[in-house]
């Protein structure tokens, strides 16, 4: 009797191995390393929406080709929940557990720069699509990025409110306790201040992260006589410094940075922040070509226009099938494969982007433009102008 | 019945049968684990018993399970039950001598075993260190909120200091930084003073906390809460606002000179230390002050001086601890050490149990090989965890494995007859 009952579940089971052995052995895997739990999940969320188009979309066309093979390609998805040791624990895992070929990701920088030193230590390409923190490619020849630098954003945007608004006194609110708002801030104050003189930042305020009150700081910025104020804020912030900064009866335009093109940002804030200039990576109003088709294409699926995040990681995982393709044909072996993707990789000229055309500098950082933006009086993302290095 | 004869079998194998079966096992895995895993249809060696592999595809669940079954399980218990005359009589031996040496014997083949079984990968490795940390980290916790019985939050401020403190220290002394400049002592010499670093940082941070400890234990209640938290902010707000160690934007480029050895045996140290701290008059003092703080004055103990040291004494490990936690992640920024720790380390002290050094091992090694394994399962994860801890806190109030003493000589000694041996034990 027992052994009669035994005989199905064996079949299942050499069933079940016959169907995972007969998975083909040459695909390329691709590990992604994102936050889907944890302090930024909506970040994680367009990340992963965006690499699942991409995935469609190649293994739909037969497969990522390399030489003149074509290899279907796997993703590997794995949740850093937003945490430094978790994303070092995820890289090492893609790198020797799952021996991924590239790793897309880590977004914020506070893991993507210890992530990064594990795929330099283990020879692994790596491209963050969001990191703008330096030391993340800093003396890391297989970690790269998709984002413009902040030593770039912040003059970008003094010589354009230079030029735009000819105003010669600025004043500053950041984040202290933020790495991306602190060094932006920075930044800023120093083209400014190269441009119009020591002292021309008239007011240089700061809070700490969760801080929801900021009119004294704001007082003192409009007591001042700021022409205008720049806050490199996230947009759960952006909405309530320029709330209170109307409230108070300050008049001056406020500029921000790529942190502002969140979706969130003109839903929290409403008519006040209509007709405030950013900085960005695209603009969704108005896109033309490819980047109209990326969002329209992902509005369609997942109803909503899709962060600047989602589509700095379609470039990146563009970018990676652009290195594999270079290489001219995979070995099989995959310590060689890294190597010569990273090489690619950094070979890589006029890449032609969603978020611009990209060269990499040795440092593994790309050269692209920004595009400035401008809020319209319906809340769109308008493009107003474009600015290269 | 059979079942019952089964289990008394088990119940009489020493701890050095497990261990010299666990032994064996990663030898089995070395040697034919790779030809296995392939056979049975898995990409690679299942990392964490399979686990992972088979939440990530539900298919390859029977090869994981046939593959554990087939290197762990049975040959561990074969091992483990065959063999447990001889372990018995092994263990029963080393005995004779000082109990050091049978503590040696055991850490060593324990040593041995992980050393080879995360040999086989760096994930594996990874993981190991970083559960080693948080068994420090719960350990130390566990003696101001099991032992004294206040309630501490500044265990992660403790831990940013220890860091921050032995980073500085490596990267200012043996690596060229652009802000530290280049290297003062040779690199040679590194490893050697990587231990009197590490107990640098956790001298520091036990100074640290004495700006909580002075003006909380004045008092009765719940101050120290308040101020151990508040005492964890004002750390985090002061990394983000020292420019010097990186600010927010945090601090990269330690030398990577925590490997498992050292984890493995600042581990040991911690445990043992506590241990016997515990066990010490002193601890016992702090048993005192936690049940009766009247009753302990009145039967001599200086309260306040025994919680000063208890809670200093914490300090100093979590320094340590987070001195190699940040070696070993060979990056710390501020924001690491905020309330997401916190409420990660106590989870850890509250699910493994209270007053117990074995609650701090079983928690602490519980929630972060749990966390790793339930990855796949992404947002699922962060409700299967909670669940399991309000589960504990229904049926064990108090944790996992609370209020045991943790006896060197009684985990290491033969077990002849349980019968004999249940009866012997003293009850409670």
């Amino acid at each position: 009797m027992k052994l009669k009952a035994l005989i199905p579940v064996t079949m299942v089971v050499a069933a079940m191995f016959a169907l995972a052995t007969s998975v083909s052995a040459q695909t390329i895997k691709i590990g992604l390393n994102i936050p889907l739990t944890g302090d930024i999940p909506k970040v994680g969320e367009g990340s992963k929406f965006a690499a699942e188009m991409w995935l469609s979309d190649v293994n739909g066309a037969g497969g990522l080709e390399a030489g003149k093979k074509k290899h279907k390609v796997e993703l590997v998805i794995e949740d850093n929940e937003s945490k430094a040791e978790s994303a070092v624990k995820a890289a090492t895992k893609l790198i020797t557990e799952d021996e991924v070929l590239v790793i897309v990701g880590p977004q914020s920088s506070k893991q993507a720069v210890p992530a990064g030193g594990v795929s330099q230590d283990r020879a692994t390409p790596m491209i963050s699509p969001w990191s703008t923190n330096p030391n993340t490619t800093k003396d890391r020849p297989y970690v790269f990025r998709a984002p413009f630098l902040d030593p770039f954003q912040g003059p970008v945007l003094a010589n354009f409110i230079t030029n735009e608004f000819k105003f010669t006194k600025a004043a500053v609110l950041y984040d202290q306790a933020s790495d991306y708002p602190k060094g932006l801030a920075e930044f800023f104050k120093g083209a400014w201040e190269k441009l119009h003189g020591k002292g021309s930042v008239v007011a240089y305020e700061s809070f700490t992260t969760k801080d929801t009150d900021f009119s004294s700081q704001l007082t003192n910025i409009r007591n001042s006589g700021a022409q205008v104020l720049f806050t490199p804020q996230y947009y759960n912030e952006v909405a309530l410094i320029v709330q209170q900064s109307r409230q108070l009866g300050l008049k001056s335009p406020i500029v921000g940075s790529d942190s502002w093109g969140s979706a969130e940002t003109v839903e929290l804030c409403g008519k006040d922040c209509h007709g405030a200039f950013f900085s960005s990576h695209y603009a969704a109003a108005g896109a033309t070509g490819a980047t109209k088709a990326f969002i329209d294409r992902y509005n369609k699926t997942h109803g909503y226009v899709p962060d600047d995040v989602a589509a700095l990681t379609w470039d990146s995982l563009r970018i990676v099938a652009t290195a594999i393709n270079a290489t001219g044909g995979l070995t099989g072996d995959i310590k060689k494969d890294r190597a010569n993707v990273a090489k690619a990789m950094a070979g890589i000229k006029k890449f032609a982007g969603i978020t611009g055309n990209m060269t990499f500098t040795p440092e593994g950082d790309p050269i692209k433009c920004a595009v400035i933006v401008r809020i319209s009086d319906k809340g769109q993302f308008e493009f107003y102008k474009s600015v290269c290095p | 019945m059979e079942l019952r004869g089964t289990i008394r079998g088990f119940s009489r194998v020493p701890l050095l049968g497990w261990l010299v079966a666990a032994f064996v096992a990663v030898l089995l895995e070395i040697a034919v684990g790779t030809p296995l895993a392939l056979s049975l249809g898995l990409p690679k060696i299942p990392v964490l018993f399979g686990v992972i592999l088979a939440l990530k595809k539900p298919l390859l669940f029977p090869g994981a399970a046939v593959y554990v079954l087939l290197i762990y399980a049975l040959p561990i218990a074969l091992i483990a039950r065959l063999g447990a005359g001889l372990a018995n009589r092994a263990a029963g031996r080393l005995l004779a001598f000082p109990l050091l040496v049978s503590v040696a014997v055991h850490l060593g083949v324990f040593y041995i075993t992980l050393e080879l079984w995360s040999g086989l990968s760096d994930y594996r490795d990874l993981v190991l260190r970083f559960t080693l940390i948080a068994v420090m980290v719960t350990l130390s916790l566990n003696v101001i909120n099991g032992y004294m019985g206040e309630f501490s939050c500044s265990h992660p401020g403790f831990m940013a200091v220890g860091a921050y403190v032995a980073s500085v220290l490596t990267i200012d002394l043996f690596t060229n930084h652009r802000v530290f400049g280049s290297a003062l002592l040779p690199a040679a010499l590194g490893p050697l003073t990587f231990p009197l670093i590490l107990i640098i940082g956790g001298l520091v941070s036990a100074m640290s906390a004495l700006v909580v400890a002075i003006p909380s234990f004045r008092t009765r209640g719940d101050y120290l809460a308040i101020i151990s938290l508040a005492f964890m902010f004002i750390v985090k707000s002061l990394i983000e606002n020292l420019d010097i160690v990186g600010g927010a934007r945090g601090l990269g480029g330690q030398p990577d000179w925590a490997g498992l050895p050292t984890v493995f045996l600042w581990t040991v140290v911690c445990v043992w230390v506590i241990n016997n701290f515990v066990r010490s008059t002193l601890g016992k003092a702090l048993n005192a002050v936690r049940d009766n703080e009247m009753a302990a004055t009145a039967m001599t103990v200086d309260t306040r001086y025994t919680k000063m040291v208890g809670f200093l004494f914490a300090a100093f490990w979590a320094g340590v601890a987070g001195g190699l936690f940040a070696h070993v992640l060979r990056y710390v920024n501020p924001g690491t050490f905020g309330i997401q720790k916190l409420a990660e380390v106590l989870a850890m002290v509250y699910f493994g149990g209270l007053n117990s050094v074995y609650g701090s091992i079983v928690g602490a090694v519980g929630i972060s090989l749990l966390g790793e394994a339930l990855r796949p399962l992404e947002i699922f994860k962060w409700i299967i965890i909670p669940l399991l801890l309000i589960l504990v806190m229904i049926y064990r109030p108090t944790g996992l494995v609370a209020f045991k003493e943790f006896d060197p000589e009684a985990i290491l000694k033969p077990k002849t007859d349980p019968e004999r041996e249940r009866d012997a034990l003293p009850q409670g």
